[in-house]
Parts: structure tokens; C-alpha cells; sequence
């Protein structure tokens, strides 16, 4: 097999060496016990399920709602953890203030905590007085769709502001100096070269986030529930067809999430990398 | 001109100690220091980065202590010269002109010019990331003055450099001020880069600014000890001194046993340091003709000998086991033509050494 190692000075090069090929070789056995495990497993879905299966749950008409409320809720809030993201992890990566590290912690915190007690937080949140103030004012979230664009974004939005930390942090802040004495302001360098030069990471954030929303399902269950045709996304019909025995249609729902995904992924990185 | 008054910065434990300093309308200023000296430091606060704790800084009598960076019209080239990698070499240089008020046929033009004038125009359309340290240099340097700025100031330009392109481009550098008179502050920690481009110079140690004076007078007439060992004044001997009138008796270990005339400074009996350069030193007596008075002579033997082709390095060891640089050029060199154990007679005009003060 040809095998070639990424240079700064040319596209590749070839590996040459037999120590650098057994390295090489140490690293792909890794490779690909991961990607083989997981593709065995997708393979042992396909088997599982049939083709008719699978068209039957793309044409149930509560499946389609699903899909469709699964798309657009998670979209959204990919949108919406990138537009905190980039704020977040641009203040927490170029400036230093009192209680930094725990305003750091605390943005870290839903990636360490079971996605269930957002949803059970939410729940409890809307039961107080400044809960039941915002549902008076028009704020409904709880049992309703607008909820599930709440609880994917509260679960997902960490990892996109860690993302965008990472990238600002490697971003030299002398580039953005540099633009200030060619006239730029504060926040006209963070437009003009910052927020360019973060683009990629823009990308990989706004994929976890979105990969993360369309993916969650237990903090769902508690905050909007599983009331089909209103609340259900696909995670949510991978439960509800399991439960009544339906393990056939469940994955069948599993493998069109799969799809979605990949499809999603694709999309996003084509958009956002765009030429570079 | 640049007028600096007081400046104080401090961050952690180091801090910019009262740094004053005139730079006049045209000059090439070169401030030197070693690494860690407060350099940087210096320029981010003319800049406008750093905010200073005390002090003023004016450029062109106005004052911009507490002016924002894109209002100093300073042009700065930071060390590791910062271009934006995700812009073209074109866009780099176009950068600072956006907030201009030229139009964009004009704003073309003078993109076009500066691409031209420092031999990057076929580079134009390069992502920084395939420039050598050569083009980057020249690539930051067309950015900076693209916006006609009062100051330019260059954060150790070249130090990334070959010697050979290092060489090259502090003359292209000396003559592109000269050409535009743009005022330029230039730091540095090279000795024979500062003497490449200098019209005056500081020296900057430990946020201290110690001396600033003409390239000749640094080299000659160093202040203290501590700028002759950092402009490599090579022979710093102890010696004691006594006031005589207008002149002082020098005595000291390796047969030193002179009079030279009396610095202001020296005002009774003192502990001092005498500063021989070591090309100021002769082999021979070749001063006789300027009478015993005007020179001292001193014996020694040669221990060592380096031949750097221009320039031989000799090591001449005199009584008291005092060890003497001297760096002969090649000519005086062929003439004497000594080799390791000689004896030798060296003799220096009295009017090239120079007394400085012991410091604790």
C-alpha cells in the first residue's frame, strides 16, 4: 500500500524507512480496530433490518415529522451554539479576569454532566417563579418544540465554545496587534483577522454542535416528552419503536440518521472550508 | 521627531524604568539590548499595545500617550513579522490602506508601487506560508509603510536571517530610510547590524535605557562598564586612578603605569576601569614619533592566534598574567608577523583609551 506523510513544503511525501513505516503500521492498526469496530457494527444493523424495513419507516408519515423536526431543530441550534461560541471562546481565550478558570469550568460542565439532568433542570427551572414569569410573557418551552431547541443547544453549545477556544488560542493575538497599528479597531481585528482565521474551526465547532443536537435524546424525554407528530425527533422514534417490540424499524431509523448525518457533515464542511 | 518623556511600564517583575529619549524627524534610531532587555516592550508601548504607567510619548509634537494604536500612525514589523496567513502577499501590503482615504484606483496603485519597489510584485499572489524569511521580512515591511506612517519601528527585522540575506537586507533597509526619511526606531540585539543602518543609537539593558549616542562615540566613548561589555569594547582592566591637575596617573596589574588627561568624573584617588579597544592596539612602537607622552606601551606575549583572514585575533598575555585582545588587520599582521610565544611591544594612542568608572 503507498502511503505518504503530509508536508508543509509539498502536498506529501512518501513514507521511507522501515522504522517510520512500523510506526505508521502501530498507527493504523489503532485506526483501524476503531473505524473496522464501528463499521462491523453498522454492518450488523444493515443485516439485521431489510430494505423494505427501512423504505417502510422513511414513508411513515410520524418518521418523516420526526426527521424533519430532528433537521431543523438541530440545525438551529448548531447556529445558536456558534453564535455564542465564538463570543465565548474568543473573551475566554484572549482575555484574563477574575474567576477566569471558573467561568472556564462552568462552560465545561455540560460535556462532563449526564445529558438527563438538563432536561430535568429545565423542568424544575420552569416550575419557579422566573420559569412560570417567561412562559407568562410567551416563553413557552416545556412539552413544546421551541423546548427541544432549548435542551440541544444547553447539551451541545460546550462543545463548539471548547472548540472555538482551542482555535482562537492558536491564533497568534500579535496578528490582531498588527491590524490595530494598520488601523483597524479592537473589534474591527477581530473581524479582519481573527474571525477569518478561525473559519475551520467555526466548522469543526458548529459540527459538534450540530452532531451533538441531532443526536441527543434523554434530556428530551424529560423536558418536551415524546408526543408523537408534536415532539417526537428521531432519536425519540428509535425509543418509542423499540419499546413496542419494533427493533427492525428502529434501526431502520438508526440507519436514515446515519444517512442524514453523513450527509449533514458533508454539507457543512463543503460550506464552511469551502477552496482552503 | 519622536519625544519620549519618562516612560514607565511595568509587567510582572520587569518594568521599563524611566526611559527618555529624543528621536529626530528623518533619523534611524537603533535601540540594542541583549535578549530580555525591554526592547519589545519599548515598541509595544509606542504603539500603543502596552499602555504605559507613567510618562508621554509625542510624534511630531502631538502627543499620543493615551491614543489608540490606529491613531499613533505608527508602522510596526513585529520580530516574527505577523503576516496574515489567511491573505495573499498583495492583500497583506493592501491591508492598512482599507481605512485610508484613497481611492481604490489609487489604493491599486500603491500596492502595485510597494510591490515593486521591494521585489515582491511576482510573489503578489502567495499565501504568506510560501514565503522565505526574506520575502516575509520584505512583505511586512511594504504592509507598514503602505500607510504613510510618521514612525516605523522594527522589532529585530533581519534577526531571523542568514548572515548573507541579514546583510543584505539592513542595506536595502538604510536605504530605503534614507530614500523616504521616513524616522525609524530599530531594535536590535546585533552589534555589526546596528552599525550597518545607525545614525544614533541606545542601549537599552534590564528596561534601562543607559546610554544613547552616535554608532562612533558608543564604540569609543562607552558611559559605564556595562555598555563597553555589551558593545564589545574587548579590554576592560582594572586600574587605580590618581588626580594630577588636569591629568590622571593610571596604575595597574599587566605593567600599566601611565598618565592620560582627567575626566570630569574623576574627582580623587578611585578604583576605575581602563577600555583598550583591541584594534586601537599597535605591535611596535609605532607612535615614538608622537613623543613617549601620548602613548602607552606595554610587553607582552603572544599566547594565542586566530587569522580570520581580514582580521587577526591575537591573545598577548602581559606581566601579572593580565591577558590583552588585539586585533590587528591583515597588512599590520604580514608586517610584524608574530607567532605564539613572541615577544612582543604594543603600544596604543593614548587619545584611544578611555576611563570608565568601577561599578559595584
Amino acid at each position: 500500500m503507498k502511503l505518504s506523510l503530509v508536508s508543509d513544503s509539498r502536498p506529501s511525501v512518501p513514507v521511507s524507512g522501515a522504522g517510520s513505516r512500523w510506526f505508521a503500521f502501530a498507527l493504523f492498526s489503532v485506526v483501524v480496530l476503531f473505524v473496522g469496530g464501528w463499521i462491523v457494527l453498522i454492518g450488523a444493523d444493515m443485516a439485521y433490518t431489510n430494505w423494505d424495513s427501512f423504505v417502510e419507516s422513511l414513508l411513515s408519515r410520524e418518521i418523516r415529522a420526526a426527521a424533519w423536526l430532528s433537521l431543523w431543530t438541530s440545525l438551529t441550534t448548531a447556529v445558536l451554539g456558534v453564535l455564542f461560541a465564538v463570543p465565548i471562546g474568543y473573551a475566554l481565550s484572549r482575555y484574563r479576569f477574575p474567576g477566569h478558570t471558573l467561568v472556564d469550568s462552568i462552560v465545561d460542565l455540560p460535556i462532563i454532566m449526564p445529558p438527563l439532568i438538563i432536561g430535568l433542570s429545565l423542568l424544575v427551572f420552569f416550575q419557579t417563579g422566573m420559569g412560570e414569569w417567561l412562559e407568562s410573557i410567551g416563553l413557552r418551552f416545556v412539552f413544546e418544540k421551541s423546548g427541544i431547541v432549548l435542551c440541544q443547544f444547553l447539551a451541545s453549545a460546550s462543545f463548539g465554545i471548547r472548540a472555538l477556544k482551542l482555535t482562537f488560542d492558536g491564533i497568534d493575538p500579535r496578528l490582531e496587534q498588527v491590524a490595530m497599528t494598520l488601523g483597524c479597531s479592537r473589534a474591527g481585528a477581530f473581524f479582519r483577522v481573527a474571525l477569518p482565521m478561525a473559519r475551520r474551526g467555526i466548522v469543526v465547532g458548529a459540527i459538534l454542535v450540530w452532531t451533538r443536537a441531532f443526536g441527543i435524546f434523554g434530556p428530551l424525554m424529560v423536558f418536551v416528552g415524546a408526543v408523537r407528530m408534536r415532539t417526537e425527533v428521531l432519536p425519540t422514534s428509535i425509543y418509542l419503536e423499540q419499546s413496542v417490540g419494533r427493533i427492525e424499524a428502529a434501526l431502520a431509523v438508526g440507519m436514515l440518521m446515519l444517512l442524514l448525518a453523513i450527509v449533514g457533515l458533508v454539507i457543512i464542511r463543503r460550506v464552511g472550508i469551502g477552496r482552503s | 521627531m519622536i519625544r519620549i518623556d519618562k516612560l514607565s511600564y511595568s509587567v510582572g517583575t520587569f518594568s521599563l524604568q524611566e526611559i527618555s529619549l529624543e528621536v529626530e524627524r528623518g533619523a534611524y534610531f537603533v535601540l540594542l539590548g541583549p535578549s530580555g532587555s525591554g526592547k519589545t516592550l519599548f515598541l509595544e508601548c509606542l504603539c500603543g499595545l502596552n499602555q504605559i504607567d507613567t510618562g508621554q510619548i509625542s510624534i511630531n509634537s502631538q502627543e499620543v500617550t493615551d491614543r489608540e494604536p490606529r491613531y499613533r500612525r505608527v508602522g510596526y514589523v513585529p520580530q516574527d513579522y505577523a503576516l496574515f496567513p489567511h491573505l495573499s502577499v498583495r492583500e497583506n501590503v493592501a491591508f492598512g490602506l482599507k481605512f485610508g482615504d484613497q481611492i481604490d484606483k489609487e489604493k491599486k496603485q500603491t500596492v502595485d508601487d510597494l510591490l515593486g519597489r521591494f521585489g515582491i510584485e511576482k510573489l503578489a499572489d502567495r499565501l504568506p506560508l510560501r514565503l522565505s524569511g526574506g520575502e516575509k521580512q520584505r512583505t511586512a515591511l511594504a504592509r507598514a509603510i503602505a500607510c504613510r506612517p510618521d514612525v516605523l519601528l522594527l522589532d529585530e527585522p533581519v534577526s531571523a536571517l542568514d548572515e548573507m540575506t541579514r546583510n543584505a537586507l539592513c542595506r536595502d533597509l538604510k536605504r530605503f530610510q534614507s530614500e523616504t526619511g521616513v524616522t525609524t526606531i530599530h531594535v536590535c540585539h546585533n552589534f555589526a547590524e546596528m552599525l550597518t543602518v545607525a545614525d544614533r543609537v541606545g542601549v537599552i539593558e534590564s528596561g534601562r535605557l543607559w546610554q544613547v549616542a552616535e554608532p562612533e562615540e558608543l564604540l569609543r566613548r562607552p558611559k559605564n562598564v556595562r555598555v563597553a561589555q555589551f558593545v564589545q569594547a574587548g579590554n576592560l582592566l582594572p586600574v587605580s586612578v590618581i588626580p594630577r591637575g588636569d591629568r590622571v596617573a593610571l596604575r595597574g596589574a599587566g605593567g600599566i603605569d601611565s598618565e592620560i588627561v582627567r575626566p570630569d568624573w574623576v574627582q580623587g584617588e578611585a578604583d576605575a576601569v581602563l577600555m583598550i579597544r583591541p584594534e586601537s592596539i599597535c605591535v611596535g612602537d609605532v607612535f615614538a614619533e608622537q613623543g613617549s607622552e601620548e602613548t602607552l606601551s606595554l610587553d607582552g606575549t603572544v599566547a594565542d592566534l586566530i587569522d580570520m583572514g581580514a582580521v587577526v585575533y591575537l591573545t598577548v598575555e602581559l606581566a601579572d598574567r593580565v591577558v590583552l585582545s588585539v586585533s590587528l588587520g591583515k597588512q599590520a599582521f604580514l608586517k610584524a608577523k608574530p607567532v605564539s610565544g613572541d615577544l612582543l611591544k604594543l603600544s596604543v594612542n593614548k587619545a584611544d583609551l578611555h576611563l570608565l568608572p568601577q561599578e559595584n
